[in-house]
C-alpha cells in the first residue's frame, strides 16, 4: 500500500518572514534596521464610519456649497499664530533621509495649497526654506545644524522628543546617506553612520523644561507657535506635562508613522497606534481644560481625506502626513529608505538617483495629493452637514468594530453602546 | 555704569530691562539675583553684564556678542546654544553647561557638574577646576578645556571637536570612540592665547588632546555578554 502523508496545517508561526529573521539576526549578531513605518496592521480610523445628514440635519451641497477649511494653531500663548489654508502639515522628513530636491519638491506643494512643512533633524536647508508657505523648525536632541538664526525664520517651533516610528531613540541615518554636504550642516564626518542624541542636553525632565519654555519665549519674544512633538506611549501622562510646561500645541505620532531608517524592534514594537492615541490626547486635554486654547496636530500613517476628517472629528485640529507625501512623489514603499539607493530620486543622496526627481512635477503632485485629500475631507464634512471642516465632531463618528468602540469610546455602529472609557458618550446607551 | 536691582523686577522683565540699561551705558551690573533663571538669555549686541550674584537655570543662554560676568555661581545649562561672546562664571556651575555652544567662549574659574559641552557645535569652553563626568559627549565641533581632573566617559561618541586634558588619569577615564593624542603645535598657540586671554596660570604644552576617533564608525555596545562564571556564582546561591 502506498505511503500516506497528511498534510500539516500552515506552519502559523514559523512563517518564512519569522525564519528569514533568524537567519539575519544568525548571520550579523545584531539587530536589522529598516526603513518607513511598521507592516504590521494596526487599529486605525478605517474601523470609524461617519454619520451622514438625513433627517436629523440638512446636508451641505458637495458641488456648490463652501466649506471652511483654514486652521489656526498654536494661539494658546503665542502672540503670532500659525494660519493654514488646509489642516495638513509635511512632517519632519530630514535633509538626508530626503534628497534636497525630495524636501524643495515638498516645500513648493506647501506653497500651492497653504500648509506648513517641518525641517526635520539636521538643519534648514535653504531652498526649502526659500519655497515653503509656512515653515517649522525642529529642536532635536542632537541640535544638529540649529542655532538660534534657525528660530528666528521659523513660523512654528516644535521640541521634539521622540517620534511614532522609533519613540525612546534618538535619529538614525546611515553613512550611505552621510555625503559632504549633509556632513558639513549636521557638523559630523562624512559616511558616519549616525546615532543621535537620543534626549536633549538643555532640559533634563518636565521642570526644567518649564524654565527652558520661558527662555524660549522671551528669544521667540512670545510671536512663534512652540509645540512638543512626541511619540504615542503614556499619552495621558505625556500630555499632562506638555500642557504643564506650557507649549501652544502637541503633534503627536502614532506608531504608523515612517522614518528613513529604524530597528525593526522599535517600529514593530513600540508605541501605540494614531488613532486611540489621539482618542487619549483629546480626553485628557479636555479634562485639563486646554482643549479649545491648545493645538493638537496627529500624525502615523495619515493617507486620505477620511482619515483627516475622522481625526478632525476626534479632537485633532490638523493632521501631519509624512510616507504619503512621498508616495505622491513617486515612492512605492520598498522600505529600504536606510539604503540610500531609492530608486526615485526620494530617500537617497545618490547624484544620479537624485537628478530622476523631477522637482517641480513631484510638488504639483504633492499639492494635487494634498488637494486632493482636503477635499475628500471636505466631501464627507459636507454630507455630514458641516460648513467649517473643524466642525467634525465625534459624535458624527461610529465604530465599526468592538476594540474600536472599546479604543475610542464611541458608540459601536447599530447601537448606541460604548464599551470602555467615555469620550462624551455614556455607557447606559443614550447619547 | 548701569545698576538694576534684580529683587524688584519680574522674571518676564528682566531681560528687557539690561537691553534698556544698555542702549545707555556700555557695562551693566546686576543686584541681588537672587538665583533667577535665564539671565541674560538671548541678548544681543555689544556690552557687558556684570552679575554681582549667583544665578540659576540657562543664564546666558543664546548669548549673542556680549560679554556676561557672573561674580558667583551659575546652574545648569548656563551659555546652551550661546553664538558668540562671552560668559564668565568666577565660582561653579552645575551640570550641563554650554550645552550645543556654537561659538564665543565659556570660562568657568571654579569646578563644573556633568556633561559640560554636550553637543557643542563650536566655540572654546574653558574649566579652571574639575569637570564631571560625560564632558563634551557627543560634541560636534568646537574645543573643551579642563584644567583640573575630568569625570568619566569623557568624549563619548564625539563626532567632532577637542578635549584638552591634564588629567595623568585621562586614559582610563574617556569613553567610546575617541582616544588620546599628543597636542599640536598650533594647538598650543591657541590654548596660550586662550590663558593669556583669561588670565588662567596654566602651560598649554602639558595638555593632551581627546580627540574623535576617525574610522568613520562609530562602535556602539549594543549587548556584549560577560562570561565569568566564577563571579558569576554568587547568583547560584538561593535566598
Amino acid at each position: 500500500m502506498a505511503e500516506v502523508r497528511a498534510i500539516d496545517r500552515p506552519k502559523s508561526k514559523w512563517r518564512k518572514e519569522t525564519l528569514s529573521e533568524i537567519d539575519y539576526k544568525a548571520t550579523y549578531g545584531k539587530y536589522r534596521i529598516r526603513g518607513c513605518a511598521s507592516p504590521r496592521q494596526f487599529p486605525h480610523f478605517d474601523d470609524l464610519m461617519i454619520m451622514p445628514s438625513q433627517l436629523t440635519r440638512m446636508p451641505i451641497d458637495t458641488y456648490r456649497e463652501d466649506c471652511e477649511t483654514r486652521t489656526v494653531l498654536g494661539g494658546r500663548f503665542a502672540t503670532k499664530p500659525l494660519v493654514l489654508e488646509t489642516p495638513i502639515m509635511i512632517a519632519g522628513m530630514s535633509y538626508g533621509a530626503l534628497s534636497k530636491e525630495a524636501k524643495i519638491a515638498l516645500a513648493k506643494a506647501t506653497s500651492m495649497v497653504g500648509a506648513v512643512i517641518s525641517n526635520g533633524e539636521g538643519g534648514i536647508l535653504p531652498e526649502e526654506l526659500a519655497n515653503s508657505y509656512r515653515q517649522s523648525i525642529q529642536m532635536l536632541p542632537s541640535r544638529m545644524g540649529f542655532t538660534k538664526r534657525s528660530l528666528e525664520v521659523a513660523d512654528m517651533i516644535e521640541v521634539l522628543y521622540g517620534i511614532g516610528a522609533k519613540p525612546g531613540l534618538s535619529g538614525h541615518l546611515m553613512g550611505a546617506k552621510i555625503t559632504a554636504d549633509i556632513a558639513a550642516m549636521r557638523q559630523i564626518p562624512i559616511g558616519i553612520d549616525l546615532h543621535s542624541h537620543p534626549r536633549t542636553g538643555d532640559a533634563f525632565g518636565a521642570d526644567d523644561m518649564v524654565v527652558k519654555m520661558q527662555q524660549l519665549r522671551e528669544i521667540t519674544n512670545w510671536e512663534t507657535p512652540i509645540f512638543c512633538k512626541i511619540a504615542a506611549g503614556r499619552v495621558r501622562d505625556d500630555v499632562k506635562i506638555a500642557i504643564k510646561i506650557g507649549f501652544d500645541g502637541i503633534i503627536l505620532d502614532g506608531c504608523q508613522g515612517g522614518t528613513g531608517a529604524a530597528p525593526v524592534m522599535a517600529s514593530d514594537h513600540l508605541g501605540i497606534p494614531t488613532m486611540p492615541a489621539l482618542v487619549q490626547a483629546v480626553r485628557t486635554m479636555e479634562e485639563m481644560g486646554v482643549k479649545d486654547e491648545m493645538s493638537l496636530i496627529i500624525s502615523g500613517g495619515i493617507s486620505d481625506g477620511s482619515e483627516l476628517a475622522k481625526a478632525l472629528a476626534i479632537g485633532a485640529d490638523a493632521v501631519a502626513i509624512g510616507t504619503s507625501a512621498m508616495v505622491a512623489m513617486g515612492c512605492r514603499v520598498c522600505m529600504d529608505c536606510q539604503a540610500g539607493k531609492c530608486a526615485f530620486g526620494i530617500g537617497t543622496q545618490d547624484p544620479e538617483l537624485r537628478a530622476r526627481l523631477d522637482i517641480d512635477k513631484a510638488a504639483e503632485r504633492v499639492a494635487n495629493y494634498i488637494k486632493g485629500m482636503t477635499a475628500e475631507a471636505i466631501l464627507l464634512a459636507k454630507a455630514a452637514g458641516k460648513t467649517k471642516l473643524k466642525n467634525l465632531e465625534r459624535e458624527d463618528l461610529r465604530a465599526l468594530t468592538l476594540e474600536a468602540c472599546a479604543m475610542t469610546g464611541i458608540p459601536l455602529v447599530g447601537s448606541d453602546f460604548v464599551i470602555g472609557e467615555g469620550f462624551g458618550f455614556t455607557a447606559s446607551n443614550k447619547i | 555704569m548701569g545698576y538694576i536691582d534684580v529683587s524688584k523686577l519680574g522674571d518676564a522683565n528682566l531681560n528687557s530691562a539690561i537691553r534698556e540699561k544698555l542702549a545707555e551705558a556700555p557695562v551693566v551690573t546686576l543686584t541681588k539675583v537672587n538665583a533667577m533663571h535665564n539671565v541674560c538669555a538671548g541678548l544681543s549686541g555689544d556690552g557687558e553684564v556684570i552679575i554681582d550674584d549667583s544665578t540659576g537655570l540657562y543664564t546666558g543662554s543664546f548669548l549673542e556678542g556680549l560679554t556676561v560676568r557672573v561674580k558667583g555661581s551659575v546652574g545648569w545649562y548656563a551659555g546652551d546654544d550661546m553664538m558668540s561672546g562671552e560668559l564668565i562664571v568666577e565660582k561653579n556651575t552645575g551640570c550641563n553647561v554650554g550645552s550645543y555652544i556654537c561659538g564665543g567662549n565659556i570660562v568657568i574659574y571654579g569646578n563644573t557638574g556633568s556633561r559640560v559641552g554636550y553637543g557643542m557645535k563650536g566655540g572654546n569652553i574653558i574649566v579652571c577646576g574639575d569637570a564631571g563626568r560625560w564632558g563634551g559627549i557627543m560634541a560636534m565641533g568646537g574645543n573643551l578645556i579642563v584644567l583640573g581632573k575630568i569625570g568619566e566617559a569623557t568624549g563619548e561618541s564625539m563626532y567632532l571637536g577637542k578635549i584638552f586634558t591634564r588629567d595623568p588619569e585621562a586614559e582610563s577615564k574617556m569613553g567610546g570612540n575617541v582616544f588620546l593624542d599628543a597636542i599640536e603645535a598650533d594647538e598650543v598657540d591657541a590654548l596660550t592665547e586662550l590663558f593669556e586671554q583669561y588670565g588662567i596660570d596654566a602651560d598649554a604644552k602639558a595638555f593632551k588632546v581627546i580627540r574623535p576617533m576617525k574610522t568613520g564608525r562609530h562602535a556602539y555596545q549594543l549587548f556584549k555578554p560577560q562570561l565569568e562564571p566564577e563571579k558569576a556564582k554568587k547568583y547560584q546561591v538561593k535566598g
